[in-house]
């Protein structure tokens, strides 16, 4: 039976995908149709997964504050803050609270903007802090030019006059290596992911195979 | 059109080269030999570290998720999470898989019970291994969840694969100050760079869809790195042949008289 579902699932995957492929290629109104057809589904489908995703926020956290598992006292926060953002939601999409600026605008400009600021200022530390474990951990060649092309960089970026040639060194660098570079790396990964895509075609891939 | 075309013709030598190298290294293994890649190397002896020290590995792919434009690389992390859940799942502690998309939670169970499946210990699987943190709108507040999650479930290594930004210092950060390994690589270029900077082995582009070929043993996994790499030198070889024709009027010339004839023969 396991073994039939995974046959039935692989041929579901390869012709939905190979469909979806042919009207991309073709310009026929009735694939083109299906095809937009078959997307909508796949938003229906992501909708349902926020359910989902919910119910696991929920059982994995209610779990542990009732194990008394180390850091239950946060999970307990976590859902109660979880559960109020709910009903305060559904209540105003009743009509029930009507203030204005709405509380859950307000709980979200005020509480998770700010903290999200807070750790996007500590965001520069822990990426100064990672540039020093890079040339700790290994001083290499690489790791010396790394270290070396960041601090041109931030010199160039300094807005002082005896720096200009940073400036200079830092414009060559960011429109020549590090374009080149960057031009590289997402090629690499695109191919990669062409690759990808025909290996789900044909039915190589494990997640509906087993 | 000619984008449309030149799709297709991706897509057909790719497919070619993928059943043809699968078919080759069936009967021959070692027809394409692996390049070392560190942190694939050092993976495996990482989880059974862990596993010895009774100690949970962390398992992330940041936001990638199914039915957007990182489908496919969710799709490849699954491969990798699974091969590590595998390793991990004869432990005593299940490994931990969090991710900041909804989608890629499914995927996540399945990938995770399927790991414990293929050991013969289905009764150790617990869906609380797989955690949904929410990203916020700069996935900040994923990190912020994870930092403390790490200390909180004693991590012993981390693989963070997938897609993250910058703020995948602050995650990198929380563990390095806790003693883990780290392995990180993301298909976002800022949070690519942190990864590189931050990783005990760092993993950079295409490497994180190779993670099948590593540390598997089927065929058509490396298949793919074959059509990866053939792919890769006709991109190079278009490079160099464009660059050319650019500085000689001379070449380009015969390069527009070559495509002339091939267009009108056709």
């Amino acid at each position: 039976m396991q073994r039939l579902l995974a046959v039935l699932a692989t041929a579901i995957a390869i012709g939905f995908g190979l469909f979806s492929l042919f009207g991309l290629a073709l310009d026929s109104p009735l694939i083109t149709d299906t095809t937009n057809l078959f997307l909508q589904l796949v938003t229906i489908t992501v909708a349902v997964t926020i359910l989902i995703g919910i119910y696991n926020l929920l059982t994995v956290h209610l779990g542990r504050v009732r194990g008394r598992r180390s850091g239950w006292f946060y999970s307990l926060i976590l859902v109660v803050s979880a559960l109020t953002v709910i009903v305060l939601t559904v209540l105003e999409r009743a009509g029930v609270l009507t203030g204005e600026p709405a509380i859950t605008v307000i709980l979200l400009e005020q509480v998770q903007v700010a903290v999200e600021s807070a750790f996007a200022g500590l965001l520069l530390f822990s990426l100064v802090y990672g540039a020093y474990r890079t040339l700790r951990k290994r001083v290499s060649g690489w790791g010396l030019l790394f270290v070396v092309a960041l601090l041109v960089i931030l010199a160039g970026a300094l807005p002082l006059a005896q720096f200009d040639l940073f400036a200079a060194a830092r414009d060559w660098l960011m429109a020549v290596p590090v374009s080149a570079g960057a031009r590289g790396i997402l090629l690499g990964i695109a191919l990669a992911t062409v690759v990808t895509g025909v290996r789900v075609l044909i039915g190589q891939d494990r997640s509906y195979r087993e | 059109m000619e984008t449309r075309l030149f799709t297709i013709l991706i897509l057909v030598v790719a497919f070619a080269a993928v059943v043809i190298a699968t078919q080759v290294i069936r009967r021959r293994r070692d027809a394409f030999p692996l390049r070392l890649i560190r942190a694939y190397e050092s993976l495996i002896p990482q989880v059974a570290a862990a596993i010895e020290a009774n100690r949970p590995v962390h398992l992330s792919a940041g936001s990638a998720g199914l039915g957007g434009e990182n489908t496919l690389l969710a799709l490849v992390n699954a491969e990798l999470f699974y091969r590590v859940a595998q390793q991990a799942a004869i432990g005593a502690t299940s490994p931990i898989i969090t991710t900041s998309d909804t989608t890629a939670i499914p995927l996540a169970y399945d990938t995770l019970r399927r790991a414990y499946e293929s050991r013969g210990l289905l009764s150790s699987y617990r869906s609380s291994g797989v955690r949904w943190y929410p990203a916020g709108p700069r996935s900040l507040a994923y990190a912020a969840a994870l930092t403390a999650s790490l200390g909180v479930n004693n991590v012993y290594a981390n693989v963070l694969v997938g897609s993250f930004g910058p703020e995948l210092a602050l995650i990198a950060e929380a563990a390095a100050r806790r003693d883990q390994v780290l392995i990180a690589a993301s298909d976002q270029l800022p949070g690519q760079a942190v990864a590189y900077a931050v990783s005990d082995q760092p993993l950079i582009g295409e490497e994180m869809f190779a993670a099948g070929a590593y540390l598997g043993d089927e065929a058509s996994f490396r298949a793919a790195l074959v059509a990866q790499d053939l792919l890769r030198w006709l991109l190079i070889i278009g490079l160099v042949v464009a660059a050319v024709a650019a500085v000689s009027p001379d070449f380009a010339q015969l390069l527009g008289n070559l495509l002339g004839t091939l267009a009108g023969g056709r």
